[in-house]
């Protein structure tokens, strides 16, 4: 993990919407196939990887996402400091990557996570988004990766009325300016 | 615009996808021994039909998997769709 400069560090509120940066937590991207990776990640992270599209497993720290039949977005619950995500990262490099299993990348640089809370969240993204959220708004840990603003995001449903939006470094402060821009209008 | 049923994400619109040209064209297994204008033919010439098409397109914006679409190109309705390696619904 390179030394970490949050682009954004702000927590916005309008009527029914809060914007908010939450930095640094710990991002590793996972990618395999077989079974023996699955169960590993399993093992390593008490967490069995979903194999249902569009949908997460969590626990108290951490979250799992699907984003497609062979690739898991990891992400910490909370903030977290470089010595421990260094430890998580290395023993799932051991036990996967050093024995083929698949790939593991630390992307904590990769990705800046946006949470927004509030009753009009789903309004808010509708307004530049192609994505349906009538069933997703519904579904808690449902996760889905789509465009916001022409932008390629993944958001994961957290909780009713709250989702984490993981949006690329380069593209964070683009979508922090839409994200408020157009809030003043829902 | 119109919405692709992605076989892995589910239905989804148009702009997460992009488009892959002409499916089910298959490599020459020695190319070496073909002509210029048989290899020309295998690199560049696509049908470009009004009607029934068979195309590649790609969830770019999604799960970025590969895939087969069965469209009609006059009107967008998509007849079929299949995951990569597997026959077509639809002959």
């Amino acid at each position: 993990m390179l030394n970490y400069n949050s682009p954004i560090m702000e927590t916005k509120e309008y009527p029914d919407i809060k914007i908010s940066e939450v930095e640094p937590i710990l991002k590793i991207n996972l990618r395999g196939k077989n079974r023996d990776f699955v169960t590993k990640v399993g093992k390593e992270l008490s967490i069995i990887p979903p194999v249902d599209p569009n949908t997460s497993s969590s626990n108290e720290k951490l979250n799992l996402l699907w984003l497609s039949p062979d690739e898991w977005f990891l992400y910490s619950n909370n903030k977290i400091e470089l010595k421990d995500s260094n430890f998580l990262e290395d023993s799932l490099f051991n036990e996967i990557s050093k024995k083929k299993l698949g790939s593991v990348t630390n992307v904590s640089d990769h990705w800046v996570k946006i949470n927004l809370s509030g009753t009009k969240i789903f309004d808010l993204l509708s307004a530049g988004c192609p994505f349906n959220f009538s069933n997703f708004k519904n579904s808690k840990g449902a996760v889905t990766q789509t465009l916001v603003n022409h932008i390629d995001v993944i958001i994961h449903n957290k909780n009713t009325n709250e989702l984490n939006l993981f949006v690329r470094r380069s593209f964070s402060m683009h979508l922090w300016s839409w994200l408020n821009d157009s809030a003043r209008f829902i | 615009m119109f919405l692709i049923n992605c076989p892995y994400c589910g239905e989804r619109d148009q702009s997460e996808f992009s488009a892959g040209g002409e499916a089910h064209i298959v490599r020459p297994k020695q190319p070496t021994e073909l002509s210029d204008d048989e290899w020309a033919e295998f690199l560049f010439m696509r049908k470009n039909i009004k009607g029934i098409q068979f195309e590649r397109w790609n969830h770019a914006h999604g799960c970025r998997k590969w895939f087969n679409v069965i469209r009609d190109t006059s009107n967008d309705k998509i007849h079929a769709v299949y995951k990569m390696g597997e026959e077509p619904p639809i002959k």
